[in-house]
């Protein structure tokens, strides 16, 4: 019944489809080999792989880690940070003074400074821009804050005037938040000071007016940050034309990119991802920093009214802190008694937190709490390293020990801050990275103080002891006598025993080995201008 | 699509052995795993929130698929993972089932305006990608078991709907029912006692493959975070989890081979009952 | 026809409304609620102060206009970021299209040739394999197999970090570089597009080649197949000129079935390869609680269906030549 060519055929047609596929793969290996990595045109670009959490690009509304890269690279703050993370430097301010009882400052302007423009960098524009940041009350607005006045009457001096002493404000204007607009452009976009009236945000997420050795060239939200070299940069060019940002949210994705060449930069590898990099052409340095990830109680949050202060402490004692550094960051990190970042002024001497189960379990009984049960929403991230869930269930294990049971609820972080800023969360997680170097920007965040973030998140009653004692902090005259300030301001948060951070993770660098200038800025996270390709 | 009435053949069909072979091996997968959801919390070595050994420590003798990032053992939690997944897929069957066939039975039965309706709108439900569906509601609702299930619910009734329409038009027709209703016996009573038995059939073929495929769109769910809440052990979460610590394979393997084999295993038995039912079609 | 688009945007405006929280904040977030002006315009353009029915017929009148809301997350229109992102995920989906019926096509052909042979029960059990494997864990386990082992195969995303996207002509990496006669990054889109292709073409291939495979064993029990063979002519000839060319009818009813799968898939698939299509999208917006974003992309997954439905029919009737003499 079978026709006569039906044998071969078969054969035939099996012929045919191996031999289509493997031509194909040679094509395909062919043309990997050849075109490899480079792009078009692009091959001096710098590319950093990053998971970047932009909220804005508008100078007086950013606040995110990726934000203080880019404003850095693209607006220029009055005085720069020196490479030891410590010493102030002249950046748009050639010198700078403060008076007797720190509330009133005057900067003196480099008169070779000019936006990318080409115009100069004037008195008018610092006073248009720190009063646009304190006026549009984003999250960085407490920098400008403190501000009374400006004078603006001489174009290349700035004297400011304080509501009342701050020995910090020289360190909180090295914040990348403080950077200084163009304001004539920024105006002529709609640039206000006033929330009501202020048109210009949208404008920002596709253009910069700024000085630094960058400028913002385009922005796909999720997708890309790209800048372009200024050019006419008043200071030394950056080495790069352009620098591509990639969003890059899995660490695993950075890693494989930079050990193929793909990018040059991984800048968030978690340890365990980092610690299997054995390439000649990558390095990778470990740093400690000052992030961390931390655990906040919220007493007056919707569903957290059995959080007494005897409760929060057992929680805090019922916390296996080692454990914790070891599931989060595989070790690569420490632990931290207070608020206030180990390395900052005040923390010297403070008690590392310790776990005690037994205390625990006896403040809870104390109380006549059993069997509790909170509700756990956290913002389903991955920042430094740590996933938040992997580290949330760690905390749900060792508080169920103690009879505590969280109800862990990942969410993303816009539907948290929604939350949050509404009914309030009794037990969630969060991180911080420092916005400068002084000790006081974590009390201004964490204390208990009237309208401070967190005091405003957690619904709990003000301290006044806490205002007090920063107000002399901000006006101590000389280190010693603001370091033991702080250490009581560090005391009395972890006594408020609101916010317990869990882990400080190190922080990995790594890099392709012939790019040169890959350091961790405290203020800045990293410095684009600084980087260059050997 | 047609259906076409499941009637009892007077010859047996002749099926080749390799074939009862494959749904003796489908119906032994899912016994075993029914099995192993009811029976697991007596003889697991672990609870799967228990920290056993080192994170991430590659598949071995104490730790059969390793561990993962918090050193849980993943061959248990996968085990523990039926627990949630089987339950949730059988409740999302039943529940779509009945209020499928509620609405196709009527529909099918009365015909006229109340057919027209109530067809519209289970073609209005069914013009949209299951997924897409199931997203929205769920993000509408809040995120949560409980929720992904009403969402489940709310997709998948639509195809047993015009299952058991078609079914009960084909029946309809047939002789003893028009004499039945010739007879002055109440419509109702026709629908329950004649018509419902004899469609059937059909609906159990599909109810045991989209067992299956709800343990799939489960998955699914959690995978983009809107089902299972940590740290329940459900497989998309943990493929989740997997996917997170790539290198470490063992993590996503475990529950993606689990997953694999109740879908397969539930076609294998669907596909032995459509043959023993001798279904000749069906809504797939 | 539009009696059904208007059943979609109602049965979305249903499901919109299904949320227990207040509508205005689904429209603006919550985070503007404290702002009068945004708060006094959405109630204006979404006529939130006055009755459910009265906000369905706004509603449904913005529709009308392609206005769609706008998103929380990208703050621009929505009908904008659909269009934006539409491309890519039809770049997607038309190549997995293709992978599915062409690989598909061929194992039905040998499945149906080969009946009950080895080539068959592979096939068979390749289908099966196709539609039970989660499509975002079959993702995952080909980039760890491809690109993170073996490494022939690039990794997520639709191009190399450092290549910078051609001009945009139709949205299709693939076709605008060819057009601009950029072949590095013609390549580089290619490659990328392999892995997420076939995945995703893979539940394809397996329908494909079952409904093949059924199809052209009932031809082969028709007369005319007998009477080619009996007539000496080659088996492939019979197969593939004559019975073929009728199996392939019903295939074209699939491929609406297999368009819907295709776009489910998507979704997934998207994710897993970081694919910044309408799939992504979706996903993003049922995270963050973005309704408008979740609601637009709802109501396009259903006219797509729709449309896709409507092709299938045009496509059946003109190739049948029996439903167009009737």
């Amino acid at each position: 019944m079978s026709a006569s060519g039906k044998r071969p055929t078969t054969v035939t047609r099996t012929r045919r489809v191996v031999s289509l596929v493997v031509a194909g793969a040679a094509v395909l290996s062919a043309c990997s080999s050849s075109s490899g990595s480079s792009g078009s045109g692009s091959s001096t670009a710098l590319v950093i792989a990053r998971g970047m959490d932009i909220n804005s690009l508008d100078p007086s509304r950013a606040y995110c880690d990726t934000c203080q890269i880019y404003l850095t690279a693209v607006y220029e703050t009055l005085v720069g940070l020196g490479d030891d993370n410590h010493t102030l430097v002249p950046r748009l301010a050639t010198k700078w003074d403060g008076n007797a009882d720190q509330t009133e400052f005057t900067f003196t302007l480099d008169p070779k400074a000019k936006f990318a423009d080409g115009t100069q960098v004037t008195s008018a524009d610092v006073k248009f821009s720190w009063e646009r940041l304190a006026g549009l009350q984003g999250a960085a607005s407490y920098l400008a804050g403190t501000i009374d006045s400006i004078d603006a009457t001489d174009p290349g001096t700035v004297k400011v005037k304080l509501k009342q002493s701050n020995s910090a404000f020289l360190a909180m204007a090295n914040a990348s938040y403080m950077g200084i607009v163009n304001s004539k452009v920024a105006s002529a976009q709609g640039a206000t000071a006033d929330p009501k009236t202020d048109k210009a945000e949208p404008w920002f997420l596709a253009n910069s007016a700024g000085s630094g050795p960058f400028t913002l060239e385009k922005y796909a939200s999720g997708s890309e940050l790209r800048l372009k070299r200024n050019d006419t940069y008043w200071g030394t060019k950056a080495a790069f034309p352009e620098v591509i940002m990639k969003e890059t949210p899995k660490a695993v994705t950075q890693r494989q990119q930079l050990e193929q060449g793909a990018v040059d930069i991984a800048m968030q590898l978690s340890s365990d991802v980092a610690k299997g990099l054995s390439n000649a052409d990558v390095t990778v340095k470990e740093v400690p920093s000052f992030n961390y990830v931390y655990l906040a109680l919220s007493p007056g949050a919707k569903g957290g009214e059995k959080l007494t202060p005897k409760a929060r402490e057992a929680i805090r004692l019922a916390l296996d802190y080692k454990g914790l550094i070891d599931v989060t960051v595989g070790g690569a990190g420490k632990s931290q008694p207070s608020p206030i970042p180990n390395g900052f002024l005040g923390t010297e001497g403070l008690a590392a937190p310790a776990q005690d189960v037994a205390k625990a379990k006896q403040l809870l009984s104390d109380e006549g709490v059993s069997d509790l049960s909170l509700d756990a929403t956290y913002p389903s991230l991955n920042v430094y390293g740590v996933d938040f869930t992997t580290a949330m269930t760690k905390v749900q294990t060792d508080l169920k020990a103690v009879g505590i049971n969280l109800q862990l609820n990942p969410v993303e972080i816009s539907v948290w801050a929604d939350k949050i800023g509404k009914d309030g969360i009794p037990v969630t997680a969060l991180y911080f990275a420092p916005d400068h170097t002084d000790s006081s920007q974590y009390v201004q965040y964490f204390g208990l103080l009237k309208d401070s973030q967190w005091q405003t998140w957690t619904k709990a009653d003000p301290v006044p002891a806490e205002a007090d004692l920063l107000s002399k902090a901000f006006a101590a005259k000389d280190d010693a006598a603001r370091a033991d300030l702080y250490k009581q301001l560090a005391t009395a948060m972890m006594n408020d025993q609101i916010i317990i951070p869990l882990v400080n993770p190190n922080l990995f660098l790594a890099s392709r080995t012939n790019i040169k200038g890959v350091t961790y800025s405290a203020c800045c996270n990293l410095d684009l201008g600084k980087l260059s390709r050997a | 699509m047609t259906a076409a009435v499941a009637s009892p053949s007077l010859v047996k069909r002749h099926r080749p052995a390799w074939r009862r072979g494959l749904s003796l091996v489908g119906l032994g997968i899912v016994a075993l795993w029914v099995l192993v959801a009811i029976t697991l919390p007596w003889w697991s070595p672990h609870t799967p929130l228990e920290v056993v050994g080192d994170r991430l420590a590659g598949p071995s003798g104490a730790h059969l698929m390793g561990t993962d990032a918090l050193g849980r053992d993943v061959f248990i939690r996968t085990l523990w993972g039926a627990r949630t997944s089987l339950p949730i897929s059988a409740v999302v069957i039943v529940f779509s089932v009945v209020l499928g066939s509620l609405v196709g039975a009527v529909a099918g039965f009365f015909g006229g305006w109340v057919d027209a309706v109530l067809m519209r709108f289970v073609d209005l439900t069914m013009a949209f990608p299951p997924v897409l569906l199931a997203m929205a509601i769920t993000a509408s609702l809040g995120p949560g078991i409980r929720n992904a299930l009403i969402a489940m619910v709310l997709v998948w009734w639509p195809i047993y709907a015009r299952l058991l329409r078609a079914q009960v038009i084909a029946v309809r027709q047939r002789d003893f029912v028009e004499s039945a209703t010739a007879i002055g016996v109440p419509r109702w009573l026709i629908l329950r006692r004649y018509i419902l038995p004899m469609s059937y059939t059909p609906v159990l073929v599909n109810a045991t493959m989209d067992l299956g495929q709800v343990v799939l769109l489960t998955a699914s769910l959690s995978f983009i975070g809107l089902g299972a809440r940590p740290p329940s052990p459900e497989w998309g979460a943990m493929i989740t989890e997997g996917a997170t610590n790539f290198y470490q394979w063992w993590i996503a393997a475990a529950p993606g081979i689990a997953i694999v084999t109740v879908v397969v295993a539930c076609n294998f038995v669907g596909d032995a009952l459509r043959d023993s039912l001798d279904v000749k079609d069906s809504a797939r | 026809m539009p009696l059904l688009l208007a059943g979609i945007a109602t049965l979305v405006f249903i499901v919109s409304r299904l949320t227990p929280a207040d509508p205005l904040v689904s429209i603006v977030g919550e985070r503007n609620l404290t702002n009068p002006e945004v708060v006094a315009a959405a109630k204006a353009r979404w006529g939130l102060d006055k009755s459910v029915v009265s906000q369905y017929f706004t509603y449904m009148k913005n529709l009308l206009h392609g206005d769609m809301g706008t998103s929380f997350s990208t703050r621009r229109p929505v009908l904008s970021d659909l269009w934006d992102r539409l491309p890519a995920t039809l770049e997607l989906t038309f190549a997995a299209m293709a992978i599915g019926l062409v690989f598909g096509v061929g194992l039905g052909v040998l499945a149906a040739r080969h009946r009950n042979g080895w080539i068959d029960h592979i096939a068979r059990f390749f289908a099966l394999l196709g539609s039970s494997l989660p499509a975002f864990w079959a993702g995952l386990l080909a980039l760890y197999v491809f690109y993170a082992q073996l490494g022939i195969l690039p990794g997520p995303g639709r191009l190399d970090p450092r290549a910078s996207e051609p001009g945009k002509i139709t949205g299709f990496f693939t076709i605008d570089s060819l057009l601009h006669g950029d072949m590095s990054t013609f390549w580089s889109a290619l490659k990328h597009l392999i892995l997420p292709a076939c995945v995703l073409g893979w539940g394809v291939v397996g329908i494909v080649s079952r409904l093949v495979r059924a199809s052209l064993l009932d031809e082969f029990s028709m007369e005319y197949v007998r009477v080619g063979r009996a007539m000496g002519l080659r088996e492939r000839t019979v197969v593939n000129t004559h019975a073929l060319r009728n199996a392939l009818l019903p295939t074209i009813t699939i491929v609406a079935f297999a368009f819907a799968f295709l776009i489910t898939g998507a979704v997934l698939t998207e994710i897993v390869f970081s694919w910044p299509g309408v799939g992504s999208y979706a996903v993003d917006a049922s995270r963050k609680l973005d309704f408008p974003a979740v609601i637009g992309v709802t109501i396009l997954g259903g006219v797509a269906f729709l449309i896709t439905n409507l092709i299938t029919d045009i496509l059946y009737a003109s190739a049948d030549p029996r439903i167009r003499l009737a």
